[in-house]
């Protein structure tokens, strides 16, 4: 019966570490946007629920504002910042870990170092029993959330008229603008719904497994193998990339707990050596 | 270069002068000031000179620092057996990651030098009988190895031999294959060259001074923990290699020099350094992609327009990386 326990909380840590790689899949895998501050927006979005619902702010309004807060504060670094240096990878490295940086340690000056844990979602508390079965309700209901966003923004992307902007402002910039897509407002749009996705993942993720000023980076690494080991821009890919590295996580964490963090980065390490372009991704690397 | 021989005498007078003119605190900071600068030269060898952007060259500086925890405190090794030590292993973990790093480019050579030094912080963390786990390994005897002042010299003399030994290995015809490398593979492998041994030889380098430079670091500190295996380290350097400049060999020492430095100032005003530096970051991407000493010497190129540039300078154009790309 353990096994399978261990086996829904590596779904549901996977599930967990799907709604950030989301996020990332837009902004890194579709846009080319290498944000390393992902993991920062995270926090800052599950730190802003905790504070407001802790001053006693109704559950939803709080994580509202938690999400749409952190996807402002994306939408100001996209344009004032991140905008100026579109296409260069190096200096976008630096400049978004500079971000998390100043994001992580202000966040450290105003909470402090000690891990917090936004609620969980009222509804969503206490366990589900099946037969033998007793698992966290909130931990169920958030596999349901991953495939539900998995299916809403892979239609989003493919079926709408927005969806279809989006790639054409990808796939050929200057031909988009041509016919009259307004390229920068869509990447604006584009890079608020990756950074407010990272919060929402924030508020719940933190409900999940605490957070503290120093875990947004562990989280990011964890999103941009996923984004990566499933192909860039696949969300499909993500999905599947982020319940095996969920599960991978949660075994290797019970089986082999010395090689804990080893075993993940090598393999992974391993997997983009061979196989840059990741498991479901296709064409050539640059 | 009569120029240069000058400036090298009067850079060795100055970093000789460091212990007698300045106090124990301050030569404290001139050695952290050497050893990271050594760490960023090192680095160059990989990200300015290869063209390659590592963002895992923490793991070369914390295996230095581990080899001199673990040997120390184990088997009371000396300073002597340690450093070779650590030069070799650092040698070993960075043809490890020049294999790993055979087929990637660009952004995805970076994931893959995070992971794999990711990896090794994993290592160091859950490996707790030997490393010490999160608490790293406190109060490393320093048995036979100098403090202050005497630190400061031998912390020099380790460097600059060091430095030295890059600066002519990136002359030599090997270390100019690196550079051939960065500049054009299909013409290098065209040429005859293996590409993939160019690769690997220049982490393997680059990962020992590193290593070296992390030795230095623990006998300084007198400690190691997991974090120097962590990113910021890995980005740190990166930083200083971009914001002293790349494309020039004393570039990165520079930009070490500049960011510790401006990191002791600033601690003695605020606590919130680490968002000073995070602003250091940014202002470092926006205005600073090819280095202070690219600015600087384009901004003397302007004030000096229409005077031809000296043929000795033109030669050093040679050795450029494109950083903002």
């Amino acid at each position: 019966m353990s096994w399978l326990t261990h086996t829904l909380n590596g779904l549901a840590y996977g599930s967990l570490l799907f709604l950030v790689a989301s996020g990332l899949t837009i902004t890194f895998g579709l846009m080319r946007t290498v944000n390393l501050a992902h993991g920062a927006f995270y926090l800052l979005g599950g730190y802003l629920a905790y504070d407001l619902a802790t001053r006693g702010t109704d559950y939803w309004l709080a994580m509202a504002i938690g999400v749409v807060g952190a996807a402002v504060a994306g939408m100001i670094a996209q344009r004032l910042l991140l905008h100026r240096i579109a296409g260069q990878e190096l200096p976008q490295i630096v400049l978004t870990l500079g971000l998390a940086l100043v994001i992580g340690d202000q966040i450290l000056a105003h909470y402090g170092g000690d891990p917090i844990s936004p609620p969980t979602p009222p509804g969503l508390t206490g366990p589900v029993e099946l037969g033998a079965l007793v698992f966290p309700k909130f931990r169920l209901v958030l596999i349901g959330i991953a495939v539900g966003l998995a299916l809403l923004v892979s239609a989003l992307l493919r079926y709408t008229p927005i969806g279809a902007k989006v790639r054409a402002a990808v796939d050929d910039q200057e031909m988009a603008r041509t016919v009259g897509i307004r390229v920068p407002l869509i990447f604006l749009l584009v890079f608020g719904l990756g950074t407010g996705l990272a919060a929402f993942a924030g508020v719940w993720g933190g409900a999940f497994t605490s957070l503290s000023p120093d875990s947004g980076f562990d989280v990011l690494l964890l999103a941009l193998v996923v984004v990566i080991a499933g192909g860039l821009g696949s969300i499909p890919g993500a999905l599947v990339a982020a319940l095996a590295v969920g599960l991978v996580e949660e075994f290797g964490r019970v089986l082999f707990p010395g090689w804990a963090m080893f075993t993940l980065y090598a393999a992974v390490a391993l997997v983009l050596a061979l196989r840059p372009q990741g498991l479901l991704g296709k064409g050539a690397v640059r | 270069m009569s120029r240069r021989i000058l400036a090298v005498a009067a850079a060795a007078v100055l970093l000789l002068a460091v212990p007698v003119a300045l106090d124990s605190f301050s030569v404290f900071v001139a050695s952290r000031i050497l050893i990271l600068g050594l760490f960023a030269t090192a680095y160059n060898v990989v990200f300015g000179y290869g063209g390659m952007p590592s963002l895992g060259h923490a793991a070369f500086f914390g295996i230095g620092g581990y080899t001199v925890g673990i040997a120390v405190t184990r088997w009371a090794w000396p300073m002597p057996l340690t450093m070779p030590v650590a030069l070799v292993l650092g040698a070993v973990a960075g043809a490890v990651f020049g294999l790993f790093c055979l087929r990637v480019r660009g952004v995805y050579l970076l994931l893959i030098t995070l992971a794999l030094a990711q990896a090794v912080f994993g290592l160091a963390f859950y490996q707790t009988e030997l490393t010490g786990g999160d608490n790293g390994i406190p109060g490393i005897p320093r048995d036979g190895v100098p403090t202050g002042s005497g630190f400061y010299l031998l912390a020099l003399a380790v460097t600059a031999g060091c430095v030295a030994a890059l600066w002519a290995f990136q002359r030599s015809p090997a270390g100019m294959t690196i550079l051939g490398m960065r500049e054009s593979e299909s013409r290098m492998s065209a040429t005859g060259y293996q590409v993939a041994t160019i690769r690997v030889m220049a982490f393997a380098v680059s990962g020992a001074f590193s290593a070296v430079a992390g030795a230095l670091e623990v006998y300084l500190q007198g400690s190691v923990s997991t974090a120097s295996l962590s990113w910021q380290i890995s980005a740190e350097v990166l930083v200083f290699a971009i914001l002293g400049g790349a494309r020039r060999f004393l570039g990165p020492f520079l930009g070490a020099a500049i960011v510790t430095g401006l990191e002791v100032w600033v601690s003695t005003y605020t606590d919130r350094w680490t968002t000073v530096l995070g602003v250091v970051y940014i202002l470092t991407a926006l205005f600073l992609a090819d280095g202070v000493l690219g600015r600087s010497r384009s901004l003397l190129r302007r004030l000096r327009r229409g005077a031809a540039p000296p043929a000795e300078e033109a030669a050093d154009e040679s050795v450029i990386v494109e950083a903002g790309k």
